[in-house]
């Protein structure tokens, strides 16, 4: 057996291990080893790229020389190979954001590493078990960082992400118990022949509602994301941007990967649900993230409405759409960790979070403007930038309904209408402030704003790279052009004549919070919910 | 034990966390609810009469061992976040005084 073969295991211990070292030797120059952890790893992943390429018959891999029922196994296909790139890529870009203020915490960079093994193993592993306890190890170590600032609102923030998840997992192994007992296997490949065999679909059923429902926690749905814009409010900004462009989408691939590769033999006619359960998060997150004055939390609620867009792809089976939507979560991690990433340099030199009170960056820090307005067009979907090609295929998926249209135009306002808020920290005079040189940081940005062009460009060639897939949305027409200026200019009306005023509803969305309780009554009556839209 | 009994302390579990409003208590909630998982768990994996999954004098009517090798890792992993739960509440109480979620929640900085 060639040793290529073995290589996704390294994927989880390269990181694992270096974090471990790091945290053992105090040397000072030891914590740039974690340089070489990122090195190793995109050597790791592009060998194992060209073996996965010649070798369609050595995907599967079974550790401990079990028979494939029982023991764990790993699986790579084109999907998680396109989230074990984009995961590298995010972890190493915010290591060079992070590395100036961290090179002397050992402790900080070996949770980060850990993470980053954690995350990779959750996406390789073709177990279900094996999925859940990667999915409650994630949970642990964000909580250990979500609290790293050690203030009473960052450990309430974290013990809340914490027990909220952790009842979310549960209800995750709950399902997973229920699929064992019915088919006495939990390996993914073999379930998903198994599943249609079963004649009576009850068990199969409710085993699949009570997983995702597990999952919509740490995906931040509908009503469940009342963790994620705490977590944002605490946490620095580089944590908040691996939460936004990583951990979410953990999720989001684990329903995938359910969804789509697990139950894709058995009509469940669940896409529309979960197409409704997107279009509500998306509309309710835009209209926190409107009301909102804190930047970090105007990201923060965004996150939940890109992740309903992302939901409203990934859940239907018309091909453009799917493609559409695993094309959203790969941008929206790079622009949105751009966003946190900008903000957070923002934050560290105005010393508030305000968004009325930061003035003037295009004058002071021209280089954070330029990347804020490549990060804040792309969001928006300004054409020839990543976002506008993949909001484009997921429109696919509303296409001739004339209320989901309406509805997709009124995501898009909102989203238009909360970045022409964000952007008045664009304009103003110059300030006067200590600036502080950090080239590393610099360029962790630079090389994110070149990603999002990237995409927006090069999308064809990337589509046909990996899924041998030919999409194409028409860049060059004006009418895309026209149907941008048209947003921006509603937009524009919308923000000074309503939210500019401060409104009564705005006030109430602003100071609206969930206590504890009542989130997880939220998610006993999700539970129930999808239960009885499944079973009537 | 039948696995309805196990449901019921996963329900009650549940019953807690939706109305507990102490952090401790709502701590203690979700390893009940984990604990009526694991139990949930072995039960639907018992055999009546069976003997134990251990390779040996005897290898036939075993009690299937899958569950059970399984449910002991859930049982780490349990005791992992029940420790850093009570850890984080230890912090709450010296930041906050309290541990109640509402005299928490309520403060923001």
């Amino acid at each position: 057996m060639p040793f290529a073969y073995q290589l996704p295991i390294f994927f989880v211990f390269i990181p694992v291990i270096f974090g471990v070292i790091i945290y053992l030797f105090k040397k000072p120059w030891i914590t740039s080893l974690s340089f070489l952890a990122q090195i190793t790893l995109f050597i790791a992943f592009f060998v194992y790229h060209q073996f996965w390429l010649t070798n369609p018959e050595h995907h599967l891999i079974v550790f401990g020389g079990w028979s494939e029922r029982i023991g764990i196994s790993f699986y790579a296909d084109s999907l998680n190979l396109t989230f074990t790139l984009l995961s590298i890529v995010i972890f190493s870009i915010l290591l060079l954001y992070l590395f100036q203020f961290r090179r002397k915490d050992h402790k900080f960079l070996f949770f980060f590493l850990f993470l980053e093994g954690v995350f990779l193993g959750m996406i390789q592993t073709n177990d279900l078990f094996n999925m859940f306890v990667f999915l409650e190890l994630v949970t642990v170590i964000v909580t250990v960082l979500i609290s790293y600032q050690k203030t009473g609102p960052s450990f309430q923030a974290g013990i809340y992400y914490l027990l909220l998840n952790t009842v979310g997992a549960l209800f995750f192994l709950i399902g997973i118990i229920f699929l064992y007992n019915t088919f006495g296997t939990i390996n993914i490949l073999l379930l998903k022949d198994l599943i249609p065999l079963q004649g009576d679909r009850t068990v199969v059923q409710f085993a699949y509602i009570i997983m995702i429902s597990g999952i919509s926690v740490k995906a931040a749905l509908f009503p469940l994301f009342t963790w994620l814009p705490k977590a944002h409010g605490v946490a620095q900004s580089g944590i908040s941007a691996l939460l936004s462009g990583l951990v979410v989408k953990g999720a989001l691939y684990v329903f995938i990967r359910l969804n789509r590769y697990m139950y894709v033999n058995v009509p469940l006619q669940l896409s529309e649900l979960f197409f409704w359960l997107g279009v509500v998060t998306a509309l309710v997150g835009v209209a926190f993230a409107i009301s909102q004055k804190d930047m970090k939390q105007i990201l923060a609620y965004h996150t939940v409405s890109q992740v309903g867009i992302m939901m409203m792809g990934i859940s239907q089976s018309y091909l453009t759409a799917y493609y559409g939507g695993v094309l959203h979560i790969i941008n929206h991690a790079l622009f949105k960790s751009l966003l946190f990433l900008a903000a957070g340099v923002l934050i560290k030199h105005y010393q508030t979070k305000k968004v009325y009170e930061v003035r003037g960056v295009m004058r002071t820090f021209p280089l954070i403007g330029i990347v804020l307005i490549v990060a804040m067009l792309s969001i928006s979907g300004a054409p020839l930038l990543n976002g506008f090609v993949s909001k484009s295929m997921v429109k696919y998926a509303v296409k001739g309904d004339f209320i989901k249209e309406a509805l997709f135009f009124l995501i898009n306002l909102g989203t238009v209408t909360s970045f022409i808020k964000f952007s008045t920290v664009l304009f103003g005079p110059k300030q006067n402030l200590v600036k502080q040189k950090n080239p590393l940081q610099d360029i962790s940005m630079i090389l994110l704003a070149v990603g999002c062009l990237g995409i927006g460009l090069f999308y064809k060639e990337l589509g046909q790279w990996i899924y041998g897939l030919s999409v194409t949305v028409k860049l060059w027409e004006w009418v895309n052009w026209l149907d941008y200026a048209i947003f921006l200019a509603i937009g524009l009306v919308f923000y000074h004549f309503v939210v500019k005023k401060d409104y009564k509803p705005f006030q109430f969305l602003r100071h609206f919070k969930l206590t504890f309780e009542s989130a997880n009554y939220l998610f006993v009556a999700y539970l129930v919910v999808v239960l009885l839209v499944v079973f009537t | 034990m039948s696995p309805i009994l196990t449901i019921i302390v996963i329900l009650i579990g549940l019953y807690g966390l939706a109305t507990s409003k102490n952090i401790i208590k709502s701590v203690f909630c979700v390893t009940i609810i984990e604990a009526g998982v694991i139990l949930l768990f072995l039960n639907l994996g018992n055999l009546e009469g069976g003997s134990i999954p251990i390779l040996g004098n005897v290898i036939e009517n075993i009690v299937d061992p899958i569950p059970q090798a399984l449910m002991i890792t859930t049982i780490v992993i349990g005791s992992t976040i029940t420790a850093l739960a009570l850890m984080l509440c230890i912090k709450i109480f010296h930041n906050y005084g309290s541990v109640e979620w509402k005299e928490v929640l309520g403060r923001e900085e």
